[in-house]
């Protein structure tokens, strides 16, 4: 089960945010310190967080907190 | 407020099992409970994507006690970075390149190149490696990482075209290292295997975003650097207080006077005095501040430095000097203040037993190393201290090497006087002697014309007769400039070509040697032909930016020399103006004269 304020704590400490801002619209436009080479380091520090590998074409599609969640979520289940 | 080891954040910046989010977590948490503590500047340059890198030696960084600020350079711009870097004093660089992206899958496209393309590419790498270190010769520290392979072999134990074309370029880096005194190479290797191959890269972001070395190499590779650098001079001791009399030099000034204390490199015990200085020296270019404080009258001190003929350590390596009757704790406390370090950065060498009791009981906090009664022991004594400011196999062997090759050149060991690379141009007195239509340089001229690539605007080749042609033609003026400052002369290492047609002055050439770069020569010659231009008849300057693979240096000179680019695509840029508003802003710290 994925635990979604530990989510947020990670991405807002790779992101540099409050964790407390990152919403459901959350996203690499409305963040603007989530850029594309800052998205590598947040998808280095998802897979090191929760010990899971996220696959070649997820790691770069993952540009919401959404589609972040939703991906996580499966990987971790799939687990 | 200082950096205090058992704090929360710092725990976690230590724990080797920290997360990424961890760490990136406890550093904006240490950063904003150590706001007031100093920081150390690095720059990171490289042609590949190292964005956690930075993040990472902060860590190694914080956990020494050291905060540093990291600034990134752009993507591939190892000479745009130095030359940013050096303009907002940035004293160091760490600069990551990697083989594989130096041609797009290079180590791949190497099985089919042609020997000639890659020699060609090698060159390459040298002169725009050496531009970047010579824009940078002003900087404390330059680390570079050395070039490593990122496939594996097939079979290690027969060397392939890869390992081979990696050592190849690794010559050149080698080179660069053994001439440029303030260059450090770091291993990549030794961090590749001390993660494991099999995790040290990511080839997924490598072909999407260029960030090939996944995180456990980045945090390796982070520590290995702040490692190998003492986290930049920020802990252990920084500074190296020295007495005078029987430390510096044998003998006491006050009594033996200028010709009696011995410094004779070619006699004892001058010769022993001497070594200890070159030592001395030697550590100054390392990083260490070096500071004199000698019970002694400040002028006898002061005319020693100026001009004893075999002084090694001279004004310019000493950052502060205490002369004076106070004792030594008076006097320590004093550097340590006007240094702004901790006592604990201070080492002491002197020769006094009684000084060094006194320090030792007063200030247990600095390290205090006596001068040994049995001279020859002196050396080696000298070793300890030496081992208090490098670290442990730091590159030793590239000092080594640096010191065979190294020039006693004055003009980088003064640079620690200067406040700012202006102060430091000023005080280089730079001359500039133009002169027109030099039909007795026309071999010179042809050489720049048929050589120079970086700082060529527009790459016109031209021969010995054409620029012959070319000084004869009455409608046109070669102009060129030797540059010359108080440590020798470069010889001519410019060309300006204008032609002109009615009241229209052309820029059809501007070129400078690399030698010259970085000292506002461009801007005082851009000036003075300018003026040229206008004392012939001239009111109005048309110029041409020709870009090609290799002059992108002065893609924005014209820009910067005030013209105003026409209108019109394509590759080659043409700019023109009114030569009565091109600003003439020749450098304060160049005289331009002709000749």
């Amino acid at each position: 089960m994925l635990d979604e304020s530990r989510l947020k704590k990670v991405m807002g400490s790779v992101l540099k945010v409050d964790p407390a801002a990152i919403g459901d619209d959350a996203s690499i436009e409305t963040i603007r310190t989530w850029d594309s080479m800052r998205h590598m380091s947040l998808v280095l520090a998802l897979e090191d967080e929760f010990g899971v590998a996220i696959p070649d074409d997820e790691a770069a599609s993952i540009t919401s907190y959404p589609l972040v969640l939703a991906t996580m979520r499966r990987l971790l289940e799939e687990r | 407020m200082t950096i205090e080891k058992r704090t929360a954040p710092l725990e976690v910046l230590a724990d080797p099992k920290a997360t990424v989010s961890a760490v990136a977590g406890a550093l904006a948490e240490a950063e904003e409970l150590f706001a007031d503590a100093p920081v150390v500047r690095i720059g990171i340059s490289s042609n590949i994507t190292v964005d956690l890198l930075g993040a990472y030696l902060q860590r190694h960084a914080f956990v020494e006690n050291v905060r540093l600020r990291v600034e990134s350079g752009g993507y591939d711009d190892l000479p745009g970075d130095m030359e940013r870097f050096a303009a907002a004093d940035i004293g160091a660089v760490l600069v990551v390149l990697l083989f594989d992206n130096l041609l797009p899958s290079f180590e791949a496209q190497l099985g089919t190149l042609e020997d000639a393309t890659i020699v060609a590419k090698r060159e390459e790498f040298r002169a725009r490696l050496e531009l970047a270190l010579t824009r940078g010769s002003a900087m404390r520290t330059i680390l570079v990482t050395r070039l490593h392979r990122l496939s594996r072999a097939v079979d290690r134990a027969v060397p392939d075209r890869i390992a081979r074309v990696v050592a190849d370029f690794n010559a050149v880096l080698d080179d660069a290292a053994a001439r440029f005194p303030n260059v450090t190479l770091v291993d990549v290797d030794n961090a590749i295997t001390a993660v494991g191959a099999a995790h040290a890269f990511d080839w997924r972001f490598y072909f999407r975003g260029k960030a090939p070395y996944a995180v456990a190499l980045l945090d390796e590779l982070a520590r290995n650097v702040v490692a190998a650098t003492r986290a930049f001079g920020g802990y252990y001791r920084k500074v190296l207080v020295l007495d005078c009399d029987n430390t510096l030099w044998g003998g006491v000034i006050g009594e033996d006077l200028l010709e009696g204390i011995a410094l004779d490199p070619f006699d004892y015990p001058g010769n022993v005095y001497w070594r200890i200085q070159n030592e001395v020296a030697a550590l100054e270019r390392r990083g260490v501040l070096i500071c004199l404080c000698s019970k002694n009258n400040a002028a006898d001190v002061d005319e020693v430095l100026a001009r004893h003929p075999h002084m090694v350590v001279k004004d310019a390596t000493v950052v502060l000097k205490i002369v004076n009757w106070d004792n030594k704790v008076t006097n320590l406390r004093r550097i340590a203040v006007e240094l702004d370090v901790g006592l604990d950065s201070l080492v002491l060498v002197d020769d006094s037993a009684f000084e060094c009791e006194y320090v030792r009981q007063q200030l247990p906090m600095v390290r205090t190393i006596q001068v040994p009664a049995t001279l020859s022991e002196y050396p080696r004594a000298f070793d300890a201290v030496k081992r208090l400011f490098l670290a442990a196999g730091l590159a030793e062997e590239s000092v080594a090497k640096t010191a065979q090759y190294r020039q006693r050149a004055v003009a980088s060991s003064t640079r620690v006087a200067y406040n700012s690379h202006e102060d430091y141009l000023h005080s280089l007195g730079l001359k500039v002697a133009v002169s027109r239509n030099a039909e007795g340089r026309i071999a010179r001229i042809s050489e720049l014309a048929m050589k120079s690539n970086q700082f060529n605007v527009t790459t016109r080749r031209y021969t010995q007769a054409q620029i012959l042609d070319v000084m004869r033609n009455p409608d046109a003026a070669v102009h060129s400039f030797e540059v010359s400052d108080r440590f020798g002369d470069a010889g001519l290492t410019g060309v300006v070509i204008v032609l002109y047609a009615d009241a229209v002055a052309m820029v059809d050439t501007f070129l400078m040697s690399c030698r010259v770069i970085g000292r506002g020569v461009e801007t005082a010659v851009w000036s003075h032909v300018m003026a040229a231009a206008e004392r012939r008849g001239a009111t109005r300057v048309r110029a041409e930016y020709v870009p090609t693979a290799r002059n992108a240096l002065v893609a924005d000179f014209y820009d910067r020399m005030g013209l105003t680019p026409c209108a019109g695509a394509g590759p080659t840029r043409c700019y023109q103006g009114e030569l009565a508003a091109i600003p003439r802003a020749a450098p304060a710290w160049i005289e331009v004269t002709d000749a």
